[in-house]
């Protein structure tokens, strides 16, 4: 089995919900019986990511958090990887970051440096919060369109599919919930959040050898 | 040409914006770059403005129209 590592800052809103619903993605690896690494909130620092990553070479990187065209952050935005400095150290694994627009720079740049694969996103990660949900994760029906798609692609990535293949599984997923948002009178002015969801379809693209599992 | 990309530019925006005007005030929406969440009248002020986010803003409209118009078969180019 792989070893996998997560990266999950949870200090402001936006990174709540993306903690929340990694919390299943690690669930899902323990019970594959992947040799799991959560680092979580305050743990989720440049020291101890970066100690584990160059210690215990993971398989599989989920980092979640703010980020840049060049680079990943962690826990009140301090920089973890960042294309100019330490991009090399991912060598061997298969990234995923649900990172703002680090696929545009970082992603080639850690490629060049012996990552296998490097998948995020191109754009800023747009995320719609439903206004009764007062910021619950768990009760936001529209956060969820946005979120479990990228769950499917990381869950299948677990599951030993290829990244092309996981790719498209989370794809398809977002155009169906796009297509969701248009016909639906559950969640309330759905239809406005669907060119934020577009963009995210538009903007996970990989870098690398998209063949690439952690078989 | 710098003129008339100009004409193009300040076209796109103003549709942009008639869009954004449409939605109610309570949209609620966050790019992952400052994990903020903002509603409509605080996306109307990042494209009024000009911002990186802004122009953002009016990309994503535009390309959904793109995608819109062409049927949104966007599901089966990738």
């Amino acid at each position: 089995m792989a070893e996998v590592l997560f990266s999950r800052p949870d200090d402001d809103i936006m990174l709540s919900y993306l903690h929340y619903y990694s919390k299943e993605l690690v669930k899902i690896s323990n019970e594959l019986g992947h040799q799991t690494i959560d680092k979580e909130k305050e743990d989720a620092n440049k020291r101890v990511i970066t100690s584990i990553i160059l210690k215990q070479k993971p398989k599989l990187i989920m980092f979640n958090g703010h980020g840049s065209p060049e680079e990943i952050c962690g826990h009140k935005k301090e920089v973890i990887i960042s294309a100019k400095e330490n991009a090399g150290i991912l060598k061997g694994a298969i990234v995923y970051a649900l990172s703002c627009a680090s696929a545009l720079t970082l992603g080639p740049k850690s490629v060049k440096e012996g990552t296998i694969c490097f998948v995020g996103y191109d754009f800023d990660f747009a995320l719609g919060k439903d206004r009764d949900s007062e910021a619950s994760p768990k009760h936001d029906k529209l956060a969820r369109l946005f979120l479990k798609p990228s769950n499917t692609l990381f869950a299948n990535l677990l599951n030993k599919k290829d990244v092309k293949t996981s790719v498209e599984k989370a794809k398809k997923e977002m155009q169906d919930n796009i297509d969701y948002l248009h016909t639906t009178d559950s969640i309330p002015d759905a239809i406005y959040y669907a060119p934020y969801l577009f963009s995210n379809r538009l903007g996970l693209i990989t870098h690398g050898d998209s063949s690439a599992s952690i078989n | 040409m710098k003129e008339e990309s100009k004409v193009i530019e300040d076209i796109k925006k103003e549709i942009a914006l008639e869009r954004l005007r449409q939605a109610p005030l309570t949209v609620n929406i966050s790019f992952g770059s400052n994990g903020k969440f903002m509603n409509r009248d605080e996306l109307i002020e990042q494209v009024e403005k000009n911002t990186e986010l802004g122009k953002r803003i009016v990309n994503i409209q535009i390309e959904y129209l793109r995608a819109f118009k062409k049927g949104i078969t966007i599901s089966s180019n990738g």
